[in-house]
């Protein structure tokens, strides 16, 4: 079976790095967008099984990134992790509402987010 | 002797001489600096992923998988492990505070927080609390008696993220001592520490001073500490109008319904910012016995009374929303102020000017309603705007029409 594809989505290089180690690690096949823009293009052209989106990102930030996902047919199915320092009910909620499958607020606990990740590709193979 | 033309080619010379030392010596350090860079640049690519794959679980300790360190090594590890710890919590994180004891990077720290020159200390401090290791404990605890606020207020915050019991004490002590700290950013670290803090904090109250207790209420808030609520409903009666108006703010920070009955008698206070604040929480509790009391508070005459009456009722989902329905009817003129202003920020006004475009002529007529008294309540900048400006001609036409004075039924 091919391993499960995951784009990164973040534009500090080190919490990249560290998820990339991470993630791949456990067998998956990771990709990194550093800002929002690429994040998008990437997105269409990897058609990964999950994304991991920060909020905020140059060019574009993560919910203009996730709204025009969500809009668009071929990529409308990729089920999306925020992960921000944004932590205010009102940011959480707004995720949700645009589509995100889950929300991870900063610092996060490393454990926590791959059982997230695990269990949301679990989810869309079935 | 010399002449005047010969000194001033000895002066150039000398200035030259100067001049190119400079050169060389910039640029020498540039080259050092970038050789240094880049130095630790390819180091870092070499020992980031042994440093990371221990974070993320391998292994129990870092040194033997690093192997020995000279000391540009060391601050480069220094650099990843506090790099990574700024977005972690959990198991990785406390590896990570592990590591930091293990390779001496908290003790060499602790060092550093005795050094003659003050930013070298603030440094240490700064280092110390993101290593997070209870070890400095007792270093940073004697560095809150430093010469430089700027030193004791970075040993205050490093104390604040080392979690300990330990770290609590020193800084209530330091709420004791206004002239020394300031109490709101005191306050600020020890509401981060959660109920624990908390928990001293109330058993210190009654022997801070009094500008350091509306800090410390305000920290019991923000810390929810449900412990606390006992005595912050006590302080609901304090002599003090200051510390009841924060008490009665806190109380709804905290958000335990049980203290609904307790804050509908503080509604009645004879002091407006109590009330103010006491409105402000009924509204977090969101409790259905408070919607009349908060609707009367709407004809309060302190405007921020008002105000916070209608943004509590606002919270309160349909039931607020119809109670500030009827108070656009209402024959006192600030309450019906404050209604409109509240409608109009929760979007209600909006929802009935599209429902004038509404085909159901039912719909179309509970939407007149509701712009009539919103009209006969005097607040009609929005609907002018609307009516000049909306897409729809039909919405623009019912609104002009109901904007006449003629037509104003109240």
């Amino acid at each position: 079976m091919n391993p499960s594809r995951i784009l990164i989505a973040d534009d500090d290089s080190t919490i990249r790095r560290f998820l990339v180690t991470l993630l791949a690690d456990r067998g998956y096949e990771i990709h990194e967008a550093p800002d929002g823009e690429q994040a998008y293009r990437m997105a269409g052209e990897v058609k990964p099984d999950l994304m991991l989106l920060d909020l905020i990102m140059p060019f574009k930030d993560g919910f203009d990134v996730l709204q025009e996902l969500k809009a668009q047919d071929t990529t409308a199915h990729i089920p999306i992790i925020i992960m921000s320092v944004k932590d205010r009910e009102e940011e959480i909620v707004k995720g949700f509402d645009l589509g995100a499958e889950d929300y991870v607020v900063k610092p996060f606990n490393s454990l926590e987010l791959i059982s997230r990740v695990k269990k949301i590709l679990d989810r869309s193979r079935s | 002797m010399q002449t005047t033309s010969e000194l001033l080619a000895q002066a150039l010379w000398g200035l030259g001489g100067v001049l190119a030392f400079l050169f060389v010596f910039l640029i020498s350090n540039k080259a050092i600096r970038e050789l240094r860079e880049r130095r630790a640049a390819a180091l870092r690519r070499e020992l980031e992923p042994k440093i990371l794959a221990y974070v993320n679980g391998q292994g129990n300790h870092l040194g033997p998988i690093l192997g020995p360190l000279g000391h540009f090594e060391s601050s480069v590890v220094e650099e990843i492990l506090l790099d990574n710890a700024r977005f972690l919590k959990g198991a990785a994180r406390s590896r990570i505070t592990s590591a930091c004891e293990d390779l001496g990077f908290v003790r060499a720290r602790i060092s550093q927080l005795r050094h003659p020159r003050w930013w070298k200390r603030a440094e240490a401090a700064e280092k110390l609390a993101t290593m997070k290791s209870p070890k400095a404990a007792p270093e940073l605890i004697a560095l809150m008696r430093d010469e430089m606020p700027d030193v004791r207020m970075r040993a205050a915050r490093a104390l604040g993220q080392l979690d300990t019991r330990t770290s609590i004490k020193p800084l209530i002590d330091a709420l004791q001592d206004p002239s020394r700290w300031s109490s709101l950013r005191i306050a600020d670290i020890l509401a981060g520490m959660g109920p624990s803090a908390a928990d001293e904090l109330s058993e210190s109250f009654n022997t801070l001073p009094i500008k350091a207790r509306v800090a410390a209420v305000d920290c019991l808030g923000r810390a929810k500490s449900v412990r606390a609520g006992g005595l912050l409903l006590r302080l609901l009666s304090d002599p003090d109008r200051d510390i009841r108006a924060r008490a009665a703010h806190s109380l709804g920070l905290i958000g335990d319904p049980n203290f609904t009955p307790d804050l509908l008698k503080a509604l009645k206070d004879p002091e407006w910012p109590v009330r103010a604040m006491t409105a402000k929480a009924l509204g977090k509790l969101a409790r259905p016995e408070a919607v009349r009391p908060l609707a009367e508070a709407l004809r309060d005459k302190e405007w921020w009374v008002r105000i916070n009456a209608a943004e509590g009722l606002k919270s309160m989902g349909e039931e607020g929303l119809a109670a500030l329905i009827d108070a656009l009817s209402s024959e006192d003129r600030y309450a019906r102020h404050a209604a409109v202003a509240t409608l109009e920020g929760a979007g209600v006004l909006d929802r009935f000017v599209e429902q004038l475009a509404s085909a159901d002529e039912k719909e179309r007529e509970t939407a007149l309603l509701f712009i009539r008294k919103i009209i006969a309540a005097e607040r009609t900048d929005s609907l002018t705007q609307s009516a000049s400006r909306h897409a729809q001609e039909k919405v623009r036409e019912l609104l002009s029409r109901a904007l006449k004075p003629s037509e104003v039924k109240p």
